[in-house]
């Protein structure tokens, strides 16, 4: 019965007007999408159990629907649908300790996508965004406008993006603030509230 | 009008003319004007006073660092008017002068100057101490600098993160040539150039020097550098650490870049000194760089008849422009050749003409001066380096080279255009060798990082052809005493009479006279500063050493340094229904304005409103009172989201609850709870909350709302520290469940209508037992049999995404059963009725947990556990204060929190009241305090001294509970 309940997303806020940046350097289109309601599940296991996870700490790999990401070492993000997950768990066969803990609630989740994405994430957070030290497929965990998060740089057919996650508590939060940072590369806001399409109003 | 005609090099834009006002009158400039070179193509002479003399001061320096070119525009103030771009409906004022800058009766300090020496405040102003509020009053209207309008609007101050491989401090030929090296090397460069355009002293040469300037800045853009004009590096720290700030980006006013740089490369050029004799602050005495700003940068012409006393080629080629363009030279003296100034002549509004050692006397309405430069070593000082002063060449330079730090062009030495550009090449060059290797470090130490290729390379050498020194004479302070820091008005008299007084090091004497601490951050004043001293102990400038200049390179606002605030707030997935329902968040008293946010049209509030654990929460809807009569006759909810919820995996898990935890968690069995408290190493309560058993190897544990993180780490280092064999995974899901507590008598009922797969007859889920089931729908919630509030309550934990959903079933579900919500204030009263207490409010830095009256949870037959010992010996009677319940005796007054017990008759203090409210349930005042323990047995008679004076008494109960000490209603 749950599923027939709308998922409510920490992001209910409503913006005036879809692109709200300055549109002085929107040289490149630069987006940003709410994605909290993607599936997430945390499996926690020895650092070790890395080969049979096919990606260890600082990497990402895509497995099927899912992403794979090692953001600490012995603990992996699976994010996408939670039976695949389960079944990617599952067939890995491990043998020692583990956890596994669906985390779909826990964290909102946010895709920023565009050339200038790296240019509005160094305005609220401090690592180094270029190729060579955060490449494709890289996974850190850093704070963005000073909240934890975990990011996975995933490019979208060969354009740069972002997956920024966080406690679902600072999600309206760390949207407004990366909307923020990217107010000066024209920004744009896609579809973003995942509640019944009516945003309440606040 | 003082306006030349086109000058081949000028970058004022004419074809577009700019009003503004200068002291109300108004005046026209062009795009590409400073604010001074407009002021001055308008006639204006006089454009600030003196900070301590009030003396008539003009134009010096004619750039960023000009110290006499402070002005007001509109509401800012302290603008650099020699730097500042003119802008259509400038309003600008002169500052430091009353009534006006022409005639300002303040100058009648100078009358006085001779017992305004260094230090005169210090020693005059220490005697009667009780004077000094009356002191400070006067003294302060005699302070320098301009309005500050509190009423203006903050302007937005930007921030950003860069980590480049190479920072080029400085846009000259050396700066422009190294960072398209650089960038043509593979590296990714940031040219940093204090100026609006680059091109260093090139900007205000010949034709050449332009052409040369197009070319290397068309270089630079080509290979792809960053560049950041108006902007400045103002500080260097640990690592290449460099704060930037940019005044040119669109968005902002100010932008602070904290860049990381793998190289950074000094290329600022050279200041271009003062001279110290009579008279030398006397508006129309000039640098030779100024007056060549002014006429070929800006087509303005400084004066009408000038003399030029020169010791090097910059100071001819100032003399050749004027006469270029119709001033007349009326002399040359020529240090050069023996030939020196000793008093500018004139009134002090002016100066009228200048007199030469020899007896030569000189007319003339402009004096400008060519008598050598200051290296700012400033960025290389912040990076270790200590100048060398170098005799012959009568400045300091770089004493040995930094490895990651690396300093080009005039900075480093001397010669032609051509030689400068090839050392800012090379310079270039090298800096990206030495970002690869570094960058290599960085790529092998990442894990993200894409891994370096090969082994790591050689840290490159430096092959730098060394640029050469030229000799130039020594020039720093005539026969006559002048002024040394024009910024501070302090003079070579005060430098040698402080001197004279024992202030003979250098760091010891800018900090009594202050010369070199004002605005040009002793860019200009330093060497004069470090002669005058060494003429005074009769020494060597070599010998006397200079200052060591630390950050700011160049003074910043506290707008760019406060930069962007980050203020994370965290919300709960109900939030958005509290602010639409009216819930008001627990509120500061005055202070920031806050907006409408809770459309209550409380807009313009000097309230903000408390974060706890950064949460914002409903502190009530309405009358906190009515909603807990309300939850105590039928049912209401509250959000209790904030609390920290960790999920706890493994086999292990018992036995870590062990160590946290003072009492015994090795048979909870499934499906039960418990409440559990926590001590830090020295037995002092750390957290508390309530933990229950989900499956065989799952727990939930609830923690304090601030104490989730505390709480996570604490058990994490246990873990990794102590016990990393134990099997047990933490995995922090505060925000994963919407926690809603139902209370009352008819939460049961209530729950009954939306609860479909649990049974909650007493006798199936009793008080402190845990379900896992459906509610409204929504599966896999967790049901606790608990509450802080004393009534029959359940603690409903649900997946967050459906919070909302379950928040909103519940009060339509319970309309006919008189449900309400209720806030953080209800809640507060309720549980000071039952009792509970609040960590951190009721207890403190030094409470322990016996002495709250839980010494019964502490297990000491446990192997053992954190806190342990501390608490064996607080059971045995350790003296410390006690929490007690206390009811004052006439019920209508409600001491203050924090409130002081005192013994009778004394101040003499035995405790405090940690917690007080009228009970609506009651119908009186309850309170939870800490007293020592002679004073906490039931009925012991207590004085409670209230913040307007009064003593009341009060008496200590025999329970906790003011309201059911037997827990019927909660065990209901």
């Amino acid at each position: 019965m749950a599923d027939l309940i709308p998922f409510e997303s920490p992001v209910t806020k409503t913006y005036d007007f879809l692109q709200v940046g300055t549109g002085k350097e929107a040289d490149t289109p630069l987006t940003l999408s709410d994605l909290s309601s993607t599936g997430k599940t945390i499996l926690r296991a020895d650092p070790e159990a890395a080969e049979r996870v096919g990606v260890g700490f600082g990497a990402s790999v895509t497995v099927g629907d899912l992403l794979v990401s090692g953001q600490r070492p012995g603990e992996w993000r699976l994010i996408g649908p939670i039976a695949s997950a389960q079944a990617f768990v599952d067939g890995l066969g491990l043998d020692g300790f583990h956890s596994v803990v669906i985390h779909t609630h826990s964290r909102a989740m946010f895709r920023l996508t565009g050339e200038r994405a790296a240019s509005a994430l160094e305005k609220v957070c401090s690592l180094d965004w270029s190729d060579d030290m955060t490449p494709d497929g890289a996974a850190v965990s850093a704070t963005v406008a000073r909240v934890t998060c975990d990011i996975i740089r995933n490019d979208d057919s060969g354009v740069r993006s972002y997956l920024i996650a966080c406690d679902r508590s600072f999600g309206q939060y760390l949207f407004d603030a990366l909307v923020d940072a990217g107010w000066e590369f024209a920004i744009t806001v896609t579809p973003w509230w995942m509640r019944t399409g009516n945003p309440p109003s606040r | 009008m003082s306006r030349l005609g086109p000058q081949p090099g000028e970058v004022i834009d004419r074809s577009e003319p700019i009003d503004f006002t200068w002291r109300g009158r108004a005046m026209s400039g062009f795009a590409g004007d400073t604010i001074a070179s407009a002021l001055t193509a308008n006639g204006v002479r006089i454009v600030s006073r003196s900070m301590k003399y009030h003396r008539p001061r003009g134009y010096m320096t004619n750039d960023f660092w000009d110290p006499n070119g402070l002005v007001q525009v509109g509401d800012d103030p302290n603008v650099r008017s020699a730097h500042r771009l003119l802008r259509p409906g400038m309003t600008v004022e002169p500052q430091n002068a009353w009534p006006s800058v022409d005639r300002d009766l303040r100058s009648a300090n100078s009358l006085a100057g001779r017992f305004l020496t260094a230090g005169f405040y210090y020693k005059t102003f220490m005697r009667p101490q009780k004077l000094w509020p009356l002191y400070q009053k006067v003294l302060s209207t005699f302070a320098p600098g301009g309005r500050v309008d509190l009423d203006t609007p903050h302007d937005y101050h930007d921030k950003r993160y860069a980590h480049p491989d190479v920072v080029v401090a400085g846009g000259g030929p050396a700066g422009m040539a190294a960072a398209a090296a650089a960038a043509q090397a593979g590296a990714r460069v940031m040219l940093v150039e204090n100026h609006h355009r680059l091109g260093g002293h090139l900007l205000w040469g010949s034709a050449a020097d332009r052409a040369l300037t197009a070319e290397l800045a068309a270089e630079a853009a080509a290979a792809g550098v960053e560049i950041l004009t108006n902007s400045t590096v103002t500080g260097r720290y640990d690592d290449n650490w460099l704060a930037i700030v940019q005044r040119s980006h669109p968005i902002s006013v100010e932008r602070l870049i904290k860049a990381r740089a793998k190289t950074l490369v000094v290329a600022p050029g050279l200041v271009e000194r003062p001279y110290v004799f009579a008279g030398n602050d006397k508006p129309g005495v000039m640098t030779s760089g100024a007056v060549r700003r002014f006429v070929n940068m800006y087509a303005v012409k400084p004066g009408s008849v000038a003399a030029v006393f020169t010791a090097n080629a910059d100071g001819d080629a100032a003399a050749a422009d004027l006469e270029r363009v119709g001033v007349e030279v009326a002399g040359v003296i020529d240090a050069r050749q023996g030939q020196n100034i000793v008093r500018a002549r004139g009134g002090a509004k002016s100066v009228e003409g200048v007199a030469s050692a020899d007896g030569t006397r000189l007319d003339c309405d402009l004096l400008v001066t060519a008598v050598g430069w200051t290296a700012p070593t400033t960025l290389l000082n912040m990076a270790g380096d200590r100048p060398v002063y170098d005799e012959a060449a009568a400045r300091f330079f770089p004493s040995a080279p930094i490895g990651n730090v690396l300093a080009a062009g005039g900075i480093a030495g001397d010669g032609p255009a051509e030689q400068i550009v090839e050392h800012g090449r090379a310079t270039g060059r090298l800096a990206a060798e030495r970002a690869a290797v570094t960058a290599h470090r960085l790529r092998a130490a990442t894990a993200r990082a894409v891994p370096p290729e090969g082994p790591e390379p050689d840290w490159p050498a430096d092959d730098r052809a060394p640029l050469g020194r030229d000799p130039h004479p020594a020039l720093f302070r005539s026969s006559t005493h002048g002024i040394v820091d024009f910024s501070e008005d302090v003079g070579s008299k005060d430098l040698i009479g402080a001197a004279a007084e024992g202030y003979d090091s250098v760091e010891l004497l800018k900090r009594y006279t202050t010369a070199t601490m004002g605005p040009a951050q002793g860019k200009l004043e330093t060497v004069n500063t470090v002669a005058v001293l060494a003429e005074a102990r009769g020494e060597t400038i070599a010998e006397v050493g200079t200052t060591v200049w630390r950050p700011p390179y160049a003074p910043v606002t506290l707008g760019a340094l406060a930069g962007r605030i980050f203020e994370p707030v965290r919300e709960s997935s109900i939030q958005p229904w509290h602010e639409a329902h009216g819930a008001v968040p627990t509120m500061t008293g005055p202070g920031i304005s806050v907006g409408d946010e809770l459309g209550d049209g409380a807009q313009g509030s000097t309230e903000t409103p408390i974060l706890a654990g950064q949460w914002v929460r409903p502190d009530r809807y309405g009358d906190p009172e009515e909603e807990v009569l309300n939850t105590r006759r039928n049912v209401g909810i509250i959000d209790v989201t904030p609390l920290g919820g960790l999920d706890l995996r493994g086999p292990d898990v018992p036995k870590l609850l062990n160590l946290v935890y003072i009492n015994n968690w090795t048979n909870l069995a499934v499906g039960s709870v418990r409440y559990g408290i926590m001590c830090a190493e020295d037995g002092v309560i750390l957290d508390d909350g309530v933990t229950g058993r989900l499956e065989e190897e799952r727990y939930f544990m609830t923690v304090t709302t601030a104490g989730g993180g505390t709480v996570w780490e604490w058990m994490e280092n246990w873990l990794q520290t102590e016990h990393p064999d134990w099997r047990v995974h933490i995995i922090p899901t505060t925000t994963g469940y919407t926690s809603i507590n139902v209370a009352g008598p008819k939460s049961r009922t209530l729950l009954n209508r939306l609860v479909s797969d649990v049974s909650l007859a007493p006798e199936d889920f009793g008080y402190m037992r845990a379900r896992t089931g459906t509610v409204a729908g929504v599966e896999k919630c967790f049901l606790w049999r608990i509450g802080f509030t004393g009534e029959l309550s359940y603690e409903l934990h649900i997946p967050a995404g459906h919070g909302l959903h379950v928040w909103q079933a519940l009060l339509d579900a319970g309309r006919d059963l008189g449900i309400k919500p209720f806030g953080l204030e209800a809640q507060r009263i309720m549980r000071l009725e039952k009792g509970h207490f609040i960590v951190g409010q009721d207890t403190d830095g030094l409470t322990k947990a016996p002495a709250t009256g839980l010494g019964r949870m502490v297990k000491l037959e446990k192997d053992d556990f954190a806190g342990r010992p501390e608490l064996a010996w607080a059971l045995e009677g350790d003296g410390a204060p006690v929490v007690v319940a206390i009811q004052p005796t006439d019920p209508q007054i409600v001491p203050e929190e924090a409130a002081q017990i005192v013994r009778p008759g004394t101040n003499q203090t035995i405790g405090r009241i940690t917690s007080s409210r009228m009970s609506p349930t009651l119908g009186r005042s309850i309170c939870l305090g800490q007293v020592l323990p002679e004073a906490a047995a039931p009925g012991s008679e207590l004085t409670v001294l209230l913040v307007d004076g009064r003593r009341v008494t009060a008496k200590v109960m025999a329970h906790h509970a003011h309201f059911d000490p037997e827990g019927e209603r909660l065990r209901g």
